[in-house]
């Protein structure tokens, strides 16, 4: 018991400073804007063709995500004992939504959800959710077999996400991060009374 | 009215940075990602300036510890 005690009495363990310095100070923020902006571009990219334009995946004439619905069924194709899907339990996932038509609003959630990212990422608004939204979708593509641009943009995303507090500082989060706060520490939009102006209004300072 | 003319002109800035870069995506594409990144990359740092010069003279977004 004593060895427990011990082993896990509460301690802070503290960054290196040089990673502090990475992941949390605004110096930073210009090369997290380079970042965020690469990122940003190839989501909304990739998200633009699916929601608009002659290949796109919804609003098409008859049954939506048709285009989704091909993928997944190559994912899921095992030939001579090997498929794309390493995973049975990830084959058996695309195979229950192939079976129940998820396609036709998944391709929806895909497309928005891809734009979403890429806008969210380019001007800096819930850059952290942003880039974790987008570091999902490579995860899934890349267990569905497709590699591609995916493990770069994953990489690239965790990096960000690490750098939450800094990667949108050139950006809206430098703004909305402070009203709003976090989930553990709620900012003055959501703990003051409307009438309390939420961003302050500066007083000229004295002299 | 000032408040609710520089807030607007903060917004209206970045909501600019997300339409240029919908324009671009739509009529630029995967030609030249390099010379697609470039514009939007300026429209950033003017939003950014907007944001330093004008808005943040009226608000001032609540710094870490305040």
């Amino acid at each position: 018991m004593a060895i427990l005690e011990n082993a896990f009495r509460r301690r802070d363990l503290h960054d290196p400073s040089i990673i502090s310095f990475i992941f949390g100070n605004t110096w930073m923020a210009p090369l997290w804007l380079i970042a965020r902006l690469y990122l940003g571009y190839q989501w909304l990219l990739s998200g633009w063709g699916k929601v608009y334009g002659d290949s796109r995946w919804i609003a098409v004439d008859g049954q939506d995500g048709q285009s989704l619905r091909s993928f997944w069924e190559r994912a899921v194709t095992v030939e001579g004992g090997r498929g794309q899907i390493r995973y049975d339990w990830y084959r058996d996932f695309l195979q229950f939504m192939i079976d129940h038509e998820w396609y036709t609003w998944m391709a929806w959630v895909i497309a928005l959800g891809e734009v979403a990212v890429g806008l969210g990422l380019i001007v800096g608004l819930f850059t952290g959710i942003a880039a974790l939204a987008g570091a999902t979708m490579n995860f899934n593509f890349l267990l569905a077999g497709s590699a591609s641009t995916n493990p770069v943009m994953f990489i690239i995303a965790v990096l960000v996400l690490l750098g939450w507090k800094v990667a949108g500082w050139i950006g809206l989060d430098r703004w909305v991060l402070p009203l709003l706060g976090t989930p553990w520490q709620p900012g003055p939009a959501l703990t003051e009374p409307l009438s309390r102006a939420p961003l302050h209004r500066r007083e000229p300072s004295p002299g | 009215m000032e408040k609710a003319l520089v807030l607007l002109l903060g917004v209206a800035a970045w909501v600019g940075v997300a339409a240029l870069a919908l324009f671009v995506v739509e009529y630029w594409g995967d030609d030249n990602q390099v010379l697609a990144f470039i514009p939007i990359l300026v429209a950033v740092v003017i939003a950014w300036a907007i944001g330093e010069a004008v808005t943040q003279r009226v608000f001032t977004p609540q710094e870490e510890g305040e």
